[in-house]
């Protein structure tokens, strides 16, 4: 029975190491949040209330939110028609020529150097207006968001089954209404998943912002064609920086962009089943 | 021939599918034709030597960014070693032994930490991750380790490539793991059953089933590495920046993506580097794309299979 054996120990050893595998895949994630929550609360604390409404004089981030919300809202404005367009152009024709070039374009959009958006939105705007602006940022996330947007779409979509458009087509609807006032609408659970988890990724989003939102942390933005900063851009520069009231700060901020994201994209996760990454 | 008059569905979907095409192109094209200078200035020398020489004077500029592209390499290759590794046992983990909602839960985790802003990922790394590796893992290595070249120098500060890389692995686990989980997932359940009515243990059914999944997992790693050579506010915080064309992992270096995040801001003061770096960026570009079209083109192929 001796070579029984091996084959249990093998067995034992195998769980292990797979079991002390996963656990260390996931562990950076706790350390991670614990981590920012306990570097950064205390800045929070330190600073008070003035910390999500001053300006950065003041010891503030408050234009840093600002420009993030305002960032996220109007690339969604941009991003979300176009592709929710072109997400239900990719569920209609899955196995047309035009259609299979689409959904591998969409498919190469999503694992995209960010960075590279951004430096074509540089020179797609920022270059002949002369500024960075609240408007090249949000084309540039609006970019990165669309394929995401429009997989989630093609995805859930495809999901419905094809009985509801026979019996659609069975009523003499023609297919626009087909599609968007039938299938669309069932899909919506889906659809509206997929936005949101779009919209909580491009709110993260830095290396896009780098050169095109150029970053005000002094001042509140108050025009689309100037300059604005957001959450993560003034990370970034606060990393940098070599004194420590800053890197204080920058833990601060990273508490506030990490509970903004956690509190969208969790719930939202919780409730579905699979998500497209 | 009578043209057909375009229906409603026609009229909203076309323009937007001309849109994402049209963006796509331009930037190719914009890329393109920024580096045509910096290509008639340095030929092919901009991708095959190591110089960076900026000074107010153009005739005296001298760029060849060998040294980012050999780092945006080495550092993917560390990563998706790490990865390898981390996204396999994950996955055998959760299909095969996790009790649903254990397996529920490390799922969501997983997909929280694709999903995680990467610059929170880059705060990380710059006030822990980077410190902690170079205390107790880097010194050490170079104290027992330096005859080989891979830890031949020690690292003064900690950023190296080896932290990007690091960091880099840590990031794109999570990527890597949901494509191997969800074509281990896939394998239809007969051949399971056919191997444990073998008597084979777990051990040895998931050693047989990952012959089944190799091409899923090599378009996984093939994913990750596309994913990684992107990376570039986390990877430029760590990776140390400096132009080092050296096996030595213990040694700061650049990659591609964090010469441009760095120098493109003040590119303009300089006659040339804004093309240098448009360069690069259409370096990246084309890496980017072959990669990750090989990756997705070998998963959808392997998934036919399955599907059949």
């Amino acid at each position: 029975m001796w070579k029984y054996d091996t084959r249990k120990i093998k067995e034992k050893l195998f769980l292990i190491a797979v079991a002390a595998l996963t656990i260390l895949a996931v562990f950076p994630l706790f350390h991670i949040v614990f981590t920012v929550f306990y570097e950064g609360i205390g800045t929070i604390m330190a600073t008070g209330p003035t910390f999500i409404t001053g300006t950065l004089g003041e010891g503030g981030i408050g234009p840093a939110i600002v420009g993030t919300l305002m960032l996220t809202l109007l690339s969604s404005i941009i991003g979300i028609p176009i592709a929710l367009a072109v997400g239900i152009y990719a569920y209609e024709y899955p196995n047309s020529r035009i259609g299979k070039i689409t959904t591998t374009l969409l498919q190469i959009m999503l694992e995209f150097p960010t960075i590279l958006v951004g430096l074509f939105v540089m020179q797609l705007i920022v270059i002949p207006t002369g500024s960075y602006s609240v408007i090249a940022g949000a084309l540039a996330l609006a970019i990165i968001m669309m394929p995401y947007v429009a997989v989630y779409t093609a995805e859930s979509m495809s999901q419905i089954p094809f009985t509801f458009r026979e019996a659609a087509f069975g009523l003499g609807v023609n297919r626009a209404k087909s599609v968007f006032m039938i299938i669309a609408p069932i899909a919506k659970r889906g659809i509206l998943t997929g936005l949101l988890i779009s919209t909580a990724k491009v709110a993260g989003e830095t290396a896009p912002l780098l050169f095109t939102a150029g970053g005000l942390y002094q001042s509140y933005p108050h025009s689309l064609t100037e300059p604005v900063g957001s959450i993560s851009l003034l990370i970034y520069t606060l990393v940098q920086s070599p004194s420590a009231a800053d890197h204080q700060m920058a833990w601060g901020a990273a508490l506030v962009l990490m509970v903004i994201f956690l509190t969208v994209f969790i719930p939202i996760r919780m409730s579905l089943k699979e998500v497209k990454l | 021939m009578k043209i057909r008059k375009p229906d409603l569905f026609q009229i909203i979907t076309y323009p937007a599918v001309i849109i994402v095409f049209a963006i796509f192109i331009s930037m190719l094209i914009t890329f393109l034709i920024r580096s045509l200078p910096a290509f008639d200035m340095y030929g092919f020398n901009l991708y095959a030597k190591n110089v960076w020489i900026a000074t107010e004077n153009p005739d005296n500029e001298k760029y060849g960014i060998l040294a980012a592209i050999w780092g945006s390499i080495y550092t993917s290759v560390i990563a998706v070693g790490i990865a390898l590794p981390l996204s396999v046992g994950y996955s055998i983990f959760v299909i095969d032994y996790a009790p649903k909602k254990v397996k529920n839960l490390l799922i969501i985790l997983s997909d929280v930490m694709a999903g995680l802003p990467t610059i929170i990922y880059g705060v990380w790394a710059v006030f822990f991750l980077v410190p902690a590796l170079k205390d107790n893992i880097m010194t050490p290595l170079y104290d027992t380790f330096s005859f080989i070249p891979l830890f031949s120098q020690p690292s003064i500060s900690g950023f190296s490539i080896m932290s990007a890389g690091t960091l880099l692995g840590i990031m794109v686990t999570p990527f890597a793991s949901a494509i191997i989980r969800e074509s281990y997932q896939m394998i239809p359940f007969k051949y399971k059953e056919a191997a444990f009515s073998l008597g084979l243990t777990r051990y040895e059914t998931a050693k047989l089933l990952f012959g089944y999944i190799k091409p899923a997992v090599y378009s996984g790693m093939i994913l990750a590495f596309g994913r990684a050579i992107g990376e570039t506010v986390a990877v430029s915080l760590v990776v140390g920046n400096a132009f080092n064309l050296t096996a030595n992992m213990l040694a700061p270096g650049y990659t591609i993506s964090s010469l441009i995040a760095n120098q493109f801001g003040n590119a303009f003061i300089y006659g040339h580097m804004t093309s240098v770096l448009y360069a690069s960026g259409l370096f990246l570009f084309v890496i980017g794309l072959a990669v990750n079209l090989l990756g997705i083109y070998m998963l959808r192929r392997w998934r036919k299979n399955v599907e059949i």
